[in-house]
């Protein structure tokens, strides 16, 4: 994958669709470039997180949208802007080998390769067995989501004319 | 008699979970138990009555990190069941997948769970504000072994491309030619890392193990060879169970394999180094060298170097297969069932993996049989621990808890392998 050309959006879906509730990050982005992407590159990460850092490298915004340990319910959306807020420990998944995206946000920005912004949409998952369905609640969030990111995409490109709006 | 206990609850950097009990007693060590309480995952018992087709993505799962060594001994050992082998530019395919993984886990161990060791650090994101260049050659290496995994495997982590006969898909030329533009500036990040690895502080600590790795008539071994140890062993892999044995110990729920005969032994870089030196292209011995290695190595402290020499080796083999790659007139090769037993061993990034399985008439698995590294490896990291406990005993309980962290962390283990690791308690009365 190239590196993202300074000054672009990126928009990551991290997971995998083969893990039932952990394909959310993958179908919103795949919703997200079906429909209105507004100019932003997207891409999905069904792999290791690290490779994340060099997809990033240059990119001025980067959106992450990942599955999240359940906390109340299934389909709960957190927004976390590394901006102002620490990603909470209690939605990322510990690993010693394989490394989350707390750890490449760390060595990202230790590395002087964090994007100015990064924003993560952390979904709250119930079912992550192979081969399983998406839970229906989780599942639902997915055309909105990609919505709100577009949205939010354009307000950020477009400030003047959100504030017109 | 006052006691004193050391605990850790989780010891970081390490693939797993599971606890050392180290006992001193008198200003001896009494005891250094490696135990794994990680619950058994069973995949032998999941591999009953599933088709001998299914075999290779099942078994992927065993690791995130190697799981082209262990769908490599699956289908080695389901061909030779067949009677069939697999030669020429499929069996090319099949080391350039296997060089990848090489490069993905002993980048991330040598830059992202070991270098901090050596350069006082608690992990890889503080060592990055002082060595960030040395963390992104790492990164660049890790992507292009996982690259590997993703062109030829079909994805990159617990890839689905490969199958018994051969592959289910070829890759594209220009996927192969693209891979050997990102390979060769690995192979000159492999180097920067040898030579920056070669400047640490190494403990001076040696032992004689018995060395078990395979060995090929003409290559640095990954995919073939005989099992030989650098006490005499010369074995095909169909005799393995002859010799090795897995037994079970009370304090661990992987099992711990030995030789009937002499017991401990150490498979992985430093033994598969050390008995095939002579096999590695002159160059990469001349930078072995260079980096102040010998033909031989019984140090597990610079296993960190031998990593990085492997790295090269994997990048320049790479190379080396992508450049004489002419594809073959099929992905695989046609594959008739037949009702037998089949043995397969390789040398995944931690050492020899060998599995056994037998195939009823119908192509379904009756038994399998799997005995991944860090198995065979748990009684030498035991004794390694005990006499690196035995020599440190002075340091402060502290610096004593690091340095045997560092004596496991020197084997890279992988407990998720070999069952999971580590919480790590020594008693001193």
């Amino acid at each position: 994958m190239a590196p993202a050309r300074r000054s672009e959006v990126l928009v990551i879906g991290v997971g995998n669709p083969d893990r039932a509730d952990d394909g959310i990050g993958p179908l919103v982005a795949r919703r997200l470039s079906e429909r209105h992407s507004n100019g932003a590159r997207v891409v999905v990460c069904s792999g290791d997180v690290l490779g994340l850092i060099d997809d990033w490298a240059g990119a001025a915004v980067a959106i992450l949208i990942d599955a999240a340990a359940l906390l109340s319910q299934p389909g709960v959306v957190h927004r976390v802007d590394l901006q102002s807020d620490a990603l909470p420990c209690e939605l990322s998944r510990p690993s010693t080998h394989a490394f989350g995206i707390a750890e490449a946000v760390a060595l990202a920005r230790a590395l002087g390769r964090l994007p100015e912004r990064v924003i993560v949409y952390a979904v709250e998952c119930a079912c992550f067995d192979a081969g399983g369905a998406m839970t229906a609640a989780v599942a639902a969030v997915a055309d909105e989501l990609a919505a709100h990111i577009a949205a939010e995409i354009k307000t950020m490109q477009h400030p003047d004319e959100a504030r017109h709006a | 008699m006052a006691t004193k206990t050391i605990r850790v609850d989780l010891m970081a950097r390490v693939e797993g979970e599971g606890a050392l009990d180290l006992a001193i007693q008198d200003g001896k060590v009494t005891r250094a138990q490696l135990r794994i309480f990680e619950p058994p995952r069973l995949f032998e018992a999941l591999l009953r009555g599933r088709a001998y087709s299914e075999t290779p993505d099942i078994v992927a799962r065993i690791c995130g990190i190697c799981p082209i060594a262990y769908q490599m001994g699956a289908v080695h050992a389901i061909e030779q069941a067949f009677g069939m082998s697999v030669n020429g530019a499929l069996r090319d395919l099949r080391r350039l997948i296997y060089c990848g993984e090489w490069i993905e886990s002993h980048a991330l161990h040598v830059v992202m769970l070991h270098a901090p060791d050596f350069l006082g650090y608690p992990d890889a994101i503080r060592m990055a504000a002082d060595h960030g260049e040395r963390v992104k050659a790492g990164l660049a290496l890790k992507k292009t072994g996982n690259e590997i995994l993703r062109v030829l495997g079909g994805r990159e982590v617990h890839p689905v491309n490969v199958k018994v006969g051969g592959f289910y898909r070829l890759p594209e030329r220009a996927d192969l030619a693209r891979l050997a533009g990102d390979l060769e500036r690995a192979r000159g990040h492999a180097q920067d890392l040898l030579e920056w690895a070669s400047g640490f502080a190494f403990p001076d600590f040696e032992r004689d193990y018995e060395f078990v790795a395979l060995r090929h008539p003409q290559e640095y071994p990954i995919n073939a060879g005989r099992i030989v140890s650098s006490r005499g062993l010369d074995l095909a892999i169909e005799d393995f169970h002859d010799e090795f044995e897995e037994r079970q110990v009370e304090h661990s729920t992987a099992l711990q394999a030995v030789l009937k005969r002499r017991g401990s032994y150490l498979v992985g870089p430093l033994a598969r180094y050390s008995l095939n030196f002579d096999r590695l292209p002159p160059q990469v011995q001349a930078l072995a060298r260079q980096a102040g290695l010998g033909a031989v190595c019984r140090n597990p402290f610079k296993s960190i170097l031998v990593r990085a020499v492997e790295m090269v080796y994997a990048c320049e083999e790479a190379l080396r297969l992508i450049a004489s790659y002419v594809p073959p007139a099929a992905a695989s090769l046609p594959v008739t069932v037949r009702a037998g037993v089949g043995q397969g061993c390789t040398e995944a990034p931690r050492g020899i993996c060998h599995h056994r399985y037998e195939i009823d008439a119908d192509g379904a698995i009756v038994s399998a049989r799997i005995v991944p590294p860090t198995s065979q490896n748990q009684l030498s990291i035991e004794e390694d621990l005990a006499e690196v406990a035995a020599r440190n005993l002075d340091l402060p309980d502290d610096a004593l808890r690091d340095r045997c962290e560092q004596t496991i962390r020197n084997y890279d283990p992988c407990i998720s392998c070999s069952a999971h690791f580590l919480k790590l308690s020594v008693r001193r009365a």
